[in-house]
């Protein structure tokens, strides 16, 4: 019996050491760590915080950024809404959007956060969340999965691989970097940082001296290369969430909340594609008849910036023609703002 | 659900081994296990265990019918309808789209029709998993029940745990009942010892599975991926490592078996014995999948008349037996042509060794491997173009080629394994001492901390 519990003991031991080690060194940025976001907030001014260090846990990182700020307005949706930011000084603005969010994504939101005080949400809402071959990406891991990233080979050797790289990680799980003019809470390589607003700060932006502004891809109508082929395979309107988006603007309206959806706009070349291309334009043109008349059931606004002209910006505000930049988002902002009034 | 993956080694084993041993009674402990192995086989189509079921119904039913017939012309009938019933669940699951395929592209070529809805029908059949294996466990024991060597089980919870244990459900290794029923009639009280062992040899199975045959896997898939790029060392090196590989995966599942079924207090037959240190292909096959080549043996090979019936009738015999053993493993042409391959090793053997030709041992050895690889690659390789593609590579017909590095780095560890140590069921685990187990227990973690990257058992798809 005794060498049968020192067997057991002697593995068991191994794989919490090794577990402990990839919760520790987290390699691919699947443990959240409040503790940086708190060192981002006890800076003054307030430094960055590393895409490092928040990995895929954009979730819990978006929640725990709306619980430490008297957050009043939050915008929410995809990467894209990203770069909409608080005004300087304003603390009650937070920036909840993240990438791969979907109607699913809203709604988990909008259930994990609290009723009171009422709240004013502007939500992005992207044509290519009803393509039902859009698959949304784990957003909260369960413990079954996050006991697998910790017990894996893979993420040991991750994770060794950066010990190898940076010893303190050993000790100190990140360090205060400056990145061109701001202060960013990283880790080896700060590079795409976030706001303690929740928004989010390109490379380039952080250090233009450092990091290459990006270049738009090529244009192409291959639906299975454009955005990530978020519109491949787009051949009938996924209602199953659209009743999801529903789910969530009722839960708003029963909480007395103020609601403003948008469309977030395109540049013009992208704007003709979709409108015009027989594969994914009647999916579109539903999209652009449904969503007004959604939000308009529940009491809400929508706004439709879909035409980036209406805006306004112009096509080099999108750096990948996907993503609008600071100034273009600052306008969006400021037409959400009026249409909250 | 993979012995080599999460679920299966952080909760389905602690939690049915624990529950087994909580257990008090003898019949809750087997009615435990049947149950569990049937969640197992359900993990991978919620559908297989109702198959299952119908297949030990019919074994099950069978070997009490073959008991209660007194005259040899009804018992014939029931063991031909049994065995009829066992075969026609097999045929339709594993080779209705092999067979449906080809008479629906023989009609196309003849008539000019497509039949496209039928085409569908035929590539829609799931086979599923471990469905060969308790198959041929069913018919074995009705065969054994029907020859008198066996008294039927009239207890179905016993028949069903036969059938249904998880350790050799999938891919065997194929078990008589005439081996598990003894284990069968009493409970196993809890011995720590045995439960060690059998941890132990589930460890070494898991580390060979996930560190040389995964390991061997990686390079052998690249470059076989592309055989008509081969030169004659990587040609080479690629069938002998897919030698070592599918030697160390299949023989890493049946160690794993053993361990698991030893924790429960079950020894199950092992099914390799050093396979590549055989001397001539009859002996190859006293060591390869046992299991399966004694079965093939005793319920084909011999009803065929075996070598009684002169010489021509035995080589016959051989490649009707070999040629249906190469059909069991895949419903596929290369599989055939592959057993065939063997069937003619073992008549060639047959009539050499009647003409007095000896090889020396070593020599015969290297033979005997030699032979042996180049059958690997029909199994391997499913077309006719990449067969050929293969063995042009291996006869220098695309040049000699780069030596492939890191595999023959694995070739080499590999070859150590194979030819130097003993096979991993011998070991006598039992007996290690700490620093032994410490080795063991290092071994454990990295396997099972390497699951998540490792590939499916190549016997899983028979």
């Amino acid at each position: 019996m005794r060498r049968l519990i020192l067997f057991l003991a002697v593995t068991a031991a191994l794989l919490a050491a090794g577990a402990a080690f990839d919760w520790r060194v987290d390699p691919f940025g699947d443990i959240y760590k409040p503790g940086a976001l708190s060192a981002a907030l006890s800076s003054h001014p307030n430094c960055l915080v590393s895409q490092e260090l928040v990995g895929a846990r954009y979730f819990a990182y978006k929640l725990d950024v709306f619980h430490r700020r008297p957050t009043r307005t939050f915008v929410i949706g995809s990467s894209r809404v990203l770069e909409i930011r608080a005004h300087p000084g304003e603390k009650d603005f937070a920036n909840l959007g993240f990438p791969g969010s979907s109607p699913e994504t809203i709604l988990s939101m909008f259930r994990a956060l609290p009723a009171r005080p009422a709240q004013t949400a502007y939500i992005g809402v992207e044509s290519f969340w009803f393509n039902p071959s859009f698959v949304v990406p784990v957003y909260r891991p369960s413990r079954f999965q996050l006991a697998k990233y910790l017990l894996s080979w893979a993420t040991f050797h991750g994770g060794y691989n950066i010990v190898r790289q940076a010893h303190y990680i050993l000790f100190d799980r990140w360090r205060r970097e400056q990145v061109g003019k701001s202060c960013v809470i990283g880790r080896i390589y700060p590079s795409i940082a976030w706001n303690v607003d929740g928004s989010r700060t390109w490379s380039w932006e952080l250090d233009p001296q450092r990091f290459p502004r990006f270049h738009a891809p090529p244009f192409t109508t291959d639906l299975n290369r454009l955005r990530n082929g978020f519109y491949a395979n787009w051949t009938s309107f996924d209602t199953r969430r659209v009743k999801i988006l529903e789910q969530a603007l009722a839960l708003a309206r029963a909480r007395g909340w103020h609601v403003v959806g948008f469309a977030p706009p395109e540049p013009p070349r992208y704007l003709h594609l979709l409108d015009t291309d027989p594969r994914i334009a009647p999916q579109w043109h539903e999209y652009l008849r449904l969503m007004p008349k959604i939000f308009h059931r529940y009491g809400f606004r929508w706004v439709g910036l879909e035409d980036s002209r209406s805006v306004p910006c112009t096509a080099s505000e999108f750096p990948d023609a996907f993503h609008t930049d600071a100034v273009c988002s600052a306008r969006i902002r400021a037409r959400l703002d009026a249409a909250a009034q | 659900m993979l012995f080599n993956s999460f679920p299966f080694i952080y909760v389905f084993l602690p939690v049915v081994a624990i529950g087994y041993f909580a257990l008090p009674n003898h019949r809750l402990r087997l009615l435990f296990i049947v149950g569990a192995s049937y969640y197992f086989y359900a993990y991978a189509e919620w559908w297989f265990p109702a198959l299952m079921a119908g297949s030990t119904a019919i074994s099950f039913t069978g070997g009490l019918l073959l008991e209660s017939e007194r005259t040899a012309r009804h018992r014939k009938l029931v063991l031909g309808a049994g065995i009829f019933g066992m075969l026609a669940l097999l045929a339709y699951f594993k080779y209705a789209g092999f067979a449906g395929g080809y008479t629906l592209d023989f009609v196309h070529v003849l008539t000019g029709r497509g039949f496209p809805s039928a085409h569908t029908f035929v590539h829609s059949i799931v086979l599923p998993i471990g469905i060969s294996f308790y198959t041929f466990e069913g018919i074995s024991y009705m065969v054994d029940v029907y020859r008198g060597g066996l008294r039927a089980e009239h207890d179905l919870l016993r028949y069903a745990f036969f059938i249904s244990f998880f350790p050799h459900l999938i891919a065997g290794p194929i078990v008589r009942y005439g081996i598990l029923q003894p284990q069968l009639m009493t409970k196993h009280r809890f011995d720590a010892d045995r439960v060690r062992s059998g941890l132990l040899l589930f460890t070494l199975g898991l580390g060979k599975k996930v560190l040389l045959a995964d390991g061997l896997a990686r390079w052998v898939d690249h470059y076989l991926s592309t055989p008509g790029s081969l030169g004659l060392f990587e040609a080479w090196a690629s069938a002998i490592g897919f030698g070592f590989q599918i030697y160390f995966d299949f023989s890493a599942y049946s160690d794993m078996a053993l361990g698991l079924a030893r924790i429960f207090g079950i020894e199950l037959p092992w099914n390799f014995d050093r396979p590549y240190t055989s001397f001539s292909p009859t002996e190859f096959w006293r060591r390869w999948h046992v299991t399966l080549s004694t079965w093939l043996r005793d319920y084909l090979y011999i009803p065929l008349g075996g070598n009684r019936k002169g010489g021509r009738r035995r080589d016959a015999n051989l490649l009707v037996t070999m040629g249906l053993g190469g059909l069991w493993h895949g419903a596929s042409l290369n599989f055939v042509v592959w057993g065939l391959y063997q069937g003619l090793l073992l008549v060639g053997t047959h009539h050499g060794s009647r003409r007095g030709w000896r090889l020396p041992h070593l020599a015969g050895v290297v033979v005997t491997f030699v032979l042996v690889v180049l059958g690997w690659v029909l199994f391997r390789m499913h077309t006719a173009d990449t067969i050929g593609s293969l063995y042009a590579g291996m006869f220098g017909l695309h040049g000699t080629g780069g030596v492939p590095g890191h595999l023959v780095l694995y070739l080499v560890i590999s070859g150590f394994v194979v030819w130097c140590l003993p096979e991993t069921w011998r070991w006598r685990v039992g007996t290690w001492g700490p620093m032994r187990l410490v080795a063991a227990a290092t071994l454990l973690a990295v396997a099972t901390a390497s699951v998540y990257t490792s590939h499916p058992f190549i016997y899983f798809r028979f």
